[in-house]
């Protein structure tokens, strides 16, 4: 994909100013650095089943055709032939689907998780729920995207910070630690995801999924709702701050002590 | 068998009759083929408006142009038009103009039957526009229609679902007629392995189409039900469960995306051969690859929803099923390669929309491929590397096979030859635009784009002013395909009979245009 | 009959059969989550046989709880987490509240995570078997019993249950 990079700012020479971003990011989760591997893997697969077709492709148009004489050759029907590209794109499959199942064996085993945080699905917000601690807040889009982002608000949007990917209440996970998020939603199907913490799972009304995740580098990631759910699907982010785990519960004493404080 | 056909022909004088009267009652393949291709541009064209309002809100981040509740109208609108409007009819049209003149029959099995299946279309897509206009607004929750989201519609709902039956209605009885034909009324010694390879995917391809239409047809009643008459199909609170939905509609809906691409496989292993000058190096292999996709496409459907959390079993089984499907899919590019390989080949416009859709349709498989490993899928579901996808196989894909059809058909059905020249330019500008709308849709989808929103994350923007240049370039590039089509049928040059040097095939036995009744007397077949 | 016209009723009747088949793929559906556990379905019915069977295994059983469609009512755990005996019969309670003044329906939808592990998850008496009826302001303790089967996997040591209850007043007074 630097090769593409590459390849983007010889066609396009304004490239170079801008931030070209092209791949999956690798994520700081188990989960999301197996999905980009994997998707490496294969990329990198087809490149080459690409050189090697549209080469001879290619190679066929250069040289076999009328206007330089070429006549046309008489052959056709080769069982063996027939058979070699049958049994080797098998064989590649196998090679593909060997780290594949490898890897979502991996990815759906959230037992021995230490914390358990329920994310559900609203229209068009979402409610985030740290079932041990019993910690509940809403987080929606952050006013100044929200305002910025509405028809003929008149904003430039390019000089909000973090347009669209920015909410009221991020949420907070400790780092090292194998969190279970558990997926549910109020009225219609959504979708919670976060690309660098791995992949997506639908939050669906009625019936409760599940991923984990696993951070291993603090920092804040952003992601946003996947599945359509209606009119503002497209504005409603998540913003996850991953903090040391000292860190962690130092946040949660506070959302405990705010929780006693609103309740008085 | 001889004696139905002659009953049939009773029904009509052997001549068209005159002005409008001819295209309403017409049961004649070629008249109705023609208004098959003619309403699936238009349609092509209503449905491109919608994505270049698409492509023209998503130019610039921020809401500069539809508010959102707009936006979502337009992107389900817009794939239900293309899906049922224009790619499916035209393939309808192809098949009525071509299956007749290809297998040496004088007309299509069912006659009568052939005008109701067209007819519908106009009526059907009529009612399903209309819900635009209505004050709730048109359907938003997406082609997939997943409930609950579906089930908030407003007005526009009953009617979308209505439309949706008629489509279905459409669809199928002219399965039944193609099958009809095809099973009955080739010309003597024309026996089933030596059918014309687009006759096959055809074939193939309406069975297809009864097996899955209707599935939606019941998956959409189901819907109706829910909202109207307190079933509880697809609700949790009565036991029911949306998930659910969605294996009906992809067990029809993954047939489906098969249905739109098999006949251009059909088409393009016509053309490839005729510009080489050679034989498909491998038609038996052809036709069992396509048999194979067909029966492979009905236990691939969970493909398309890998995220709603089913069982490691279920998913590792959708996983291989899918991707075995590359195979014989890998088959028919590699065959097609090989019928290349040492031919004598020369470059006119069908071939070279042939050629692209090769290669174009490939990257749309490779990208196929990587959407089958689930660990990967978690990540490119529901993202705009998806939708790179899809329009890889279906728009330089589907719809190029489309145009290679026409542009090798056309002075055959008019006999009138197109401009070369034009036709050549209307290749490179849609082959430029095309993959200038498409390719950076896997950049911003693998980037972290959602796919169905109308506005998006600064970082996102570069792509998709690309995209959205592309996209109009693309949209401008068919009006010359419309100048090049007027242009054609008004020239008063004869095309000849055989219109190409190394075509093969019945159709080109007969003169350009070809009579009103094709094959009056069976040719024969050796 | 002639062969064309075989064809043509043969694919009629195909069709028709693909439309049946289209309903018919509703019970299969059914017994398909009840084998797999898709979506962490659990038992619908009371488990009529209950063999009480303690183990020297125990595993941590947490509670959750969602109101669908934002309806008016509160409706929690009594116990968020509780560490039960495999093979013994435990009870617990959720709390459903009608924050309105008028009579209300509800109907709760269970689901368990992992979903592999639902059918471990057997219920004996659960409010989620049948239609609540709640008055104006009422406050329900809805009773749940339930056992963790022997045959739960050993490496599972959490299982999370979670109810949506679902405001079913407007379905109710359809019928
Ligand atoms: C090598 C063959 C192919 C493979 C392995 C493949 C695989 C997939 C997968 C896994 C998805 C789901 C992606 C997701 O939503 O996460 C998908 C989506 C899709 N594919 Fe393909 N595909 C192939 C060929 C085709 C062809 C030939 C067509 C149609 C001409 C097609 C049309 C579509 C469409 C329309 C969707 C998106 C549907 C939607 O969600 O709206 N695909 N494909
Ligand atoms: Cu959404
Ligand atoms: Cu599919």
């Amino acid at each position: 994909m630097r090769i593409s990079n590459i390849l983007l700012m010889v066609i396009f020479p304004t490239a170079a100013l801008a931030e070209w971003e092209t791949n999956m990011p690798r994520g700081v989760t188990p989960t999301s650095e197996v999905a980009y591997d994997l998707h490496m893997l294969i990329f990198y697969i087809t490149v080459v089943i690409g050189i090697v077709v549209f080469g001879a492709m290619l190679y066929s148009i250069l040289y076999h055709r009328k206007s330089l004489g070429h006549k046309p050759a008489k052959f056709h029907e080769s069982t063996k032939v027939e058979i070699i590209w049958t049994v080797i794109p098998f064989i590649i499959l196998v090679g593909m689907a060997v780290p594949a199942t490898k890897a979502l064996i991996m990815m759906e085993d959230t037992r021995d998780s230490e914390i358990t945080l329920k994310v559900t699905g609203y229209q068009w917000m979402w409610q985030y729920e740290y079932l041990e601690d019993n910690v509940t807040f809403f987080s929606k889009i952050s006013d100044e995207s929200n305002a910025a982002r509405r028809l003929g608000s008149g904003v430039d949007v390019t000089t909000v910070d973090n347009y669209l990917r920015d909410v009221d209440h991020a949420i907070v996970l400790p780092t090292n630690t194998k969190v279970r998020i558990l997926l549910t939603a109020n009225d219609v199907i959504h979708a919670w995801w976060v690309p660098e913490l791995g992949g997506k799972k639908d939050a669906i009304p009625g019936y409760v999924n599940e991923i984990w995740v696993d951070i291993k580098e603090p920092g804040t990631y952003r992601g946003q709702c996947a599945e359509l759910c209606g009119k503002d699907h497209g504005f409603m982010p998540i913003v996850v701050h991953a903090v040391s785990k000292p860190e962690y519960y130092k946040w949660v004493g506070i959302q405990k002590t705010n929780r006693v404080a609103k309740n008085k | 068998m001889s004696t139905d056909i002659e009953k049939l022909h009773d029904d009509h004088d052997h001549g068209p009759s005159s002005g409008i009267m001819r295209w309403i009652t017409t049961t004649n393949h070629k008249d109705i083929g023609t208004m098959y291709l003619w309403f699936s541009l238009i349609m092509f064209f209503i449905g491109g408006l919608m994505a270049l309002v698409i492509r023209a809100e998503l130019f610039q981040p921020g809401l500069q142009l539809v508010v959102p509740g707009f936006f979502n109208q337009m992107t389900t609108m817009h794939a239900l038009v293309m899906i049922f409007g224009a790619v499916m009819p035209a393939f309808v049209g192809l098949a009525n103009w071509q299956l007749p003149i290809m297998i040496g029959a004088p007309d299509m099995a069912l006659p009568r039957l052939n005008n109701w299946s067209f007819w519908i279309l106009p009526f059907a897509f009529t009612m399903m526009l209309s819900t635009l206009f209505m004050e709730s607004g048109g359907p938003a929750a997406g082609w997939t229609l997943y409930p609950p989201l579906s089930l908030q519609g407003g007005d526009s709902f009953p009617f979308t679902i209505l439309a949706i039956h008629m489509l279905g209605v459409s669809s199928i009885l002219g399965a039944i007629n193609v099958i009809a034909t095809i099973l009955n009324m080739r010309a003597p010694g024309m026996t089933l392995m030596k059918m014309p390879i687009f006759v096959w995917t055809w074939l193939i391809t309406a069975f297809l189409l009864i097996a899955s239409m209707p599935v939606l047809a019941g998956a959409v009643t189901m819907l109706l039900t829910d909202k109207f008459f307190g079933t509880m199909f697809f609700t949790a609170s009565g036991g029911g469960d949306p998930v659910m939905f969605q294996h009906i509609f992809w067990f029809f809906g993954h047939p489906e995306v098969y249905i739109l691409i098999l006949p251009a496989f059909g088409i393009v292993s016509t053309i490839i051969p005729a510009f080489s000058r050679k034989r498909l190096f491998g038609y038996d292999s052809m036709v069992y690859a396509t048999a194979s996709i067909a029966l492979l496409s009905f236990i691939v459907w969970a493909h398309h929803m890998f995220t709603v959390g089913m069982p490691l079993a279920g998913e590792i089984f959708f996983m291989f099923t899918t991707m075995l499907i590359a195979i014989p899919t890998g088959v028919k590019v590699f065959n097609w390669v090989a019928t290349m390989w040492r031919g004598s080949m020369t470059f006119e416009t069908p071939m070279l929309f042939a050629i692209a859709f090769i290669v174009l349709f490939t990257i749309g498989g490779f990208s196929g491929l990587m959407l089958a490993m689930v660990p990967a899928d978690f990540q490119y579901h529901d993202t705009y590397f998806v939708v790179a996808h899809f329009h890889y196989v279906l728009v330089p894909g589907a719809v190029f096979a489309i145009m290679a059809a026409v542009y090798y058909w056309l002075p055959k059905w008019t006999g009138k030859m197109y401009n070369e020249g034009l036709g050549k330019l209307h290749f490179w500008l849609t082959t430029i635009f095309v993959n200038l709308t498409f390719f950076p849709m896997h950049f911003v989808g693998l980037a972290g784009m959602p796919r169905r929103i109308p506005d998006y994350a600064v970082q996102f923007a570069d792509f998709n002013a690309i995209a959205s240049v592309g996209a109009f370039g693309f949209g401008l590039s068919q009006l010359l395909f419309v100048y090049i089509l007027f242009n054609t049928l008004k020239k008063d040059v004869t095309a000849e009979d055989k219109v190409w040097e190394g075509a093969e095939g019945l159709e080109w036995t007969l003169s350009s245009p070809p009579p009103y009744h094709s094959f009056e007397k069976a040719p024969t077949v050796d | 009959m002639s062969s064309f016209k075989k064809t043509y009723l043969s694919l009629t009747l195909f069709t028709i059969f693909m439309f049946s088949f289209s309903y018919m793929l509703v019970p299969l559906y059914d017994i398909f989550c009840e084998i797999t556990g898709l979506n962490g379905k659990t038992n619908q019915e009371r488990v009529l046989v209950v063999n009480e069977n303690p183990s020297e295994r125990f595993v941590t059983v947490k509670f959750t709880s969602t109101v669908a469609n934002s309806a008016p009512f509160t409706f929690e755990p009594i116990d968020r987490e509780m560490v039960v005996q495999v093979g013994k019969i435990y009870n617990t309670f959720y709390t459903l509240t009608n924050n309105t003044t008028s009579v209300k329906h509800a109907t709760a939808s269970p689901s368990v995570v992992p979903h592999e592990d639902a059918e471990y998850f057997k219920k004996i008496e659960c409010f989620c078997f049948s239609q609540q009826q709640i008055n104006g302001l009422e406050t329900k303790e809805l009773p749940l019993q339930f056992i963790i089967d022997n045959e739960l996997d050993n490496d599972t040591r959490t299982l999370i249950l979670s109810y949506t209850m679902f405001n079913t007043t407007d379905q109710v007074g359809s019928k």
